[in-house]
């Protein structure tokens, strides 16, 4: 499968600040990828390189197929991009700023800006600088969406918004995924968890992982051991045992590498006077805390995957 | 194209209330300032400066003032454009969508061409017409000054721009720029203290023209291409340096013997200039600055200018040479205008030394030598018109207008003002009779066949022997008042004191100079002996002998 978006060793630093470090990532043609963090981990930053409004200060990326120091002008006819901080035309009403956008872009579709406009309920005589944060945001998703773009760029779309503007704007983005891909940021994991095919975390500049949905939550697994006496955690557990912890007879801990039965004869293995193990299947959130609360220096990988810089 | 007619109309449609004041203060401009042209007789100075702007009374004050607020428009028309889509910041929505930089650009561009220079051709062309002067007869002075337009005040106000995000900080940058120029004139007075004014030659007009544009434009090119704003400084800011440079260390200084030859053996001088040693003329030096700097005065009387010819003195250096072989050379510096017609008269000239320098040559005889930089004129032929009640054109010159009497004599004129198109008026010199009576109840006089034999001779000069198309200005119109010499007072005997007045009907004599060549000449003065100083509070008085 091709990649929407490539980078190799993507670095970015403001002075002395490293706000990303040497990501690899691949997101593949015709995903739903969801790049997830705290706030301050680097998404924005990564992002505003993707698009060439930095330059990267060491390694390279690629998005649909051209460096990202040479996006620009035309190749937007093929991008949507929409961010939270983004500025818009706020002295144009909705239906100027519709008018203007589409001088630009020539796979505009007026159909489906007739539609969006529908869709979001958009006030077309109204300036954009009298809009709602909400409103405002759909009406960037309308004029971002109605070229038909191959790839969606959104930096914390949904930040902010109430859960009903919130979900018609995941509904406009669902209905657009059968035809372009889309890259979004987020620091709630809930709000992507849905609709995600992808995900990647980054933590500092750093990438730890980043792979499709189903296999990461096939992977990971919240493991609770029952032992027949209290006994002190042993040592050297494999790493990709996260936040090992005891209370009397039991062990708990997140398995960040589990594969079905492998890792259950390795638990057997491990524990050999064990009465009962229990392996529960985890959410997205529970997976992210846990990872976050696990030391953040080394990153759980999936076998046979790097520690960061994973390609999905 | 599309995308940049795109562009153009966007902007075109949000700042058409800038435009319109842009265009209002333009209109208003064009509509007040030919009413100072009327009241030319209250200027008391020559073409120049402030007297040129805010001359004329109320009227002049609103139109200098219009001068004044023209560029401010601009300035701000400029910011809104350029800021509509900013280069500094990483935010703008524009940034990610399908923008190509040159047709950006282009777009802005057009802009400019559309609202502010098509305006302003329209209006110098205008301020023609009402001059009277037919404008396709000056396209090329009115390019020029477009050109100079946008290189001094629109290019620096587009880069700057360019190079901010707002115009608040546009404007900040712009008052630090003030002050920048502000230390580099304080730092150039001071390095340069011994210069009383710097020639002009090509490091100090056409190399500066270039530099400014090219700096400028570089830096605008980058910022556009790259958006990467600290880069897109280093143009403007290597500009600012190499032309603080250029001011600073005046390579013109360099040129004077390219740009005024030497004379060359066995060729005579174009004039023959002395030491005037009677003791009459013999000024003190003065002492500015808490007597860091003196200004000593030379007497010097020049004759032997050929006939058919006039000699302009551009520039002079000051050599002194001590008995002990001790050397002090002054920089070449710019006389105050000396124009000479064949005869013989006085002039001095002055020049600026340190006090060091004054002290240790001041009680030895000392070797003077001048060198004089002098650019011979070729006299055209005279024209002679019998001064109307009301404009009148003078070939070659402009369109000139008698000025009302002081005493509200309607037949009786105190002094003539005359317009030039785009420029001042190539060197002319212009004599008038000036009547010690009362003008004649009844018309315009005929011109008499032969030159006038009574009266009073007023001498003018005015204009200037550049041969540039034109010379900038907001205004395409220059107003040269002619400042006849005996005008202010008549001396005649009586009960009262009248001044000196031109009756309708008197001539008018106009005769132009054509520069021919560049030259140089010298004066040797031996056994020299610095003027002592002045006492305090001091002061020369000069007599003009023409």
């Amino acid at each position: 499968m091709n990649s929407a978006i490539l980078t190799e060793n993507l670095t970015r630093r403001f002075g002395k600040t490293i706000a990303v470090d040497s990501i690899n990532l691949a997101v593949p043609e015709g995903t739903i990828y969801a790049l997830v963090g705290a706030n301050g981990a680097g998404k924005t930053t990564l992002i505003k390189t993707l698009m060439n409004i930095f330059s990267p200060s060491a390694g390279r990326a690629q998005v649909l197929g051209a460096c990202s120091l040479r996006l620009s002008g035309r190749a937007f006819t093929r991008i949507g991009y929409v961010s939270e901080n983004q500025e818009m035309p706020d002295w144009m009403t909705v239906r100027a700023m519709l008018d203007y956008f589409r001088g630009f872009y020539p796979t505009w579709d007026r159909d489906l800006e007739a539609q969006l406009v529908r869709q979001f309920d958009l006030p077309l005589k109204r300036k954009l600088k009298h809009l709602s944060r909400g409103m405002k945001m759909k009406a960037a998703f309308a004029s971002s969406l109605a070229y038909r773009p191959s790839l969606i760029v959104l930096d914390e779309p949904f930040s902010g918004l109430d859960p009903l503007v919130r979900d018609e704007l995941i509904e406009g983005l669902i209905e657009r995924a059968p035809e372009t891909t889309i890259f979004l940021s987020s620091h709630d994991l809930a709000e992507i968890e849905s609709f995600s095919s992808h995900v990647g975390y980054l933590e500092q500049g750093r990438l730890l992982f980043s792979e499709e949905m189903a296999v990461l939550t096939e992977r990971f697994r919240e493991v609770t051991i029952t032992l027949r006496a209290p006994a002190p955690l042993p040592a050297n557990l494999p790493a990709a045992w996260l936040q090992p912890q005891t209370v009397d007879c039991v062990l708990r801990f997140v398995h960040s590498s589990y594969n079905g039965e492998p890792s259950e004869a390795e638990l057997r293995a491990v524990f050999p006077t064990a009465t009962d193990i229990r392996l529960d299947a985890m959410p997205l959130r529970s997976i992210f805390l846990a990872i976050a609360k696990s030391g953040r220096n080394h990153a759980p990988s999936a076998p046979g995957q790097t520690p960061r810089g994973n390609e999905a | 194209m599309k995308q940049i007619l795109h562009i153009f109309l966007k902007d075109a449609r949000r700042f058409w209330p800038e435009i319109l004041v842009s265009l209002a203060v333009l209109t208003a401009f064009i509509r007040i300032y030919p009413h100072t042209w009327l009241d030319a007789d209250r200027m008391e100075a020559e073409v120049s400066g402030f007297s040129r702007v805010f001359g004329g009374g109320a009227m002049g004050f609103l139109a200098g003032t219009l001068v004044v607020l023209v560029p401010i428009t601009w300035w701000v028309l400029i910011s809104r454009v350029i800021h509509a889509e900013r280069l500094v910041g990483n935010t703008q929505f524009w940034l990610t969508r399908p923008y190509e930089w040159k047709k950006l650009l282009a777009a802005k561009f057009i802009f400019l061409a559309a609202f502010l220079f098509l305006p302003f051709f329209i209006a110098q062309s205008l301020l023609l017409v009402e001059a009277g002067f037919n404008p396709f007869h000056y396209l090329p002075g009115l390019l020029c000054n477009l050109a100079c337009a946008a290189v001094t005040i629109v290019l620096p106000l587009v880069a700057l721009s360019a190079l901010t995000s707002s115009f608040p900080k546009l404007t900040l940058v712009i008052l630090g720029i003030i002050l920048f120029i502000a230390g580099v004139a304080a730092l150039e007075a001071w390095l340069q203290s011994d210069s009383i004014g710097s020639v002009s030659g090509p490091f100090g007009d056409y190399i500066s023209f270039l530099v400014i544009l090219c700096g400028l434009g570089a830096a605008i090119v980058l910022q556009y291409a790259t958006r990467k704003t600290l880069i897109s400084w280093l143009p403007l800011i290597s500009t600012a340096v190499l032309l603080s440079a250029l001011a600073l260390l005046d390579p013109d200084q360099a040129l004077m013997n390219h740009t005024y030859p030497r004379p060359t053996a066995g060729v005579a001088a174009p004039l023959q200039i002395a030491y005037n040693a009677d003791p009459i003329h013999q000024p003190p030096a003065f002492g500015p600055k808490q007597e860091k700097d003196l200004d000593i005065t030379i007497p010097l009387r020049e004759s032997n200018v050929a006939d058919g010819y006039a000699v302009v003195s551009d520039a002079f250096q000051v050599t002194i040479e001590g008995p002990d072989g001790s050397r002090w050379q002054s920089p070449w510096q710019a006389t105050d205008i000396q124009r000479f017609l064949p005869g013989s008269n006085p002039f001095n000239i002055g020049f600026r030394i340190r006090r060091a320098v004054y002290d240790k040559f001041k009680s030895v005889p000392v070797k003077l030598h001048i060198a004089f930089a002098l650019t011979p004129a070729r006299a055209g032929a005279a024209i002679t018109v019998p001064v109307p009640a009301g404009d009148f054109s003078v070939p070659g010159f402009g369109v000139c207008s008698p000025q009302g009497a002081w005493f509200g004599d309607p037949r009786a004129i105190s002094q003539i003002s005359c317009r030039s198109a785009l420029r001042q008026p190539p060197l002319t010199f212009a004599t008038v009779l000036w009547t010690q009576e009362s003008c004649p109840a009844s018309g315009p006089a005929p011109l008499p066949d032969e030159p006038a034999s009574t009266g009073v001779l007023g001498a003018a000069w005015a204009g200037t022997l550049d041969n540039d198309p034109a010379e900038f200005g907001i205004t395409s119109v220059w107003q040269t008042y002619l400042p006849f010499t005996n005008r202010a007072v008549n001396f005649r005997p009586g009960p009262t004191l009248a001044p000196n007045l031109i009756c309708l009907g008197s001539p008018l004599t106009v005769t132009q100079y054509h520069a021919v060549a560049r030259t140089q000449a010298d004066l040797d003065i031996p056994g020299f002996h610095l003027p002592p100083i002045a006492k305090e509070g001091a002061y020369a008085l000069s007599i003009e002998t023409r």
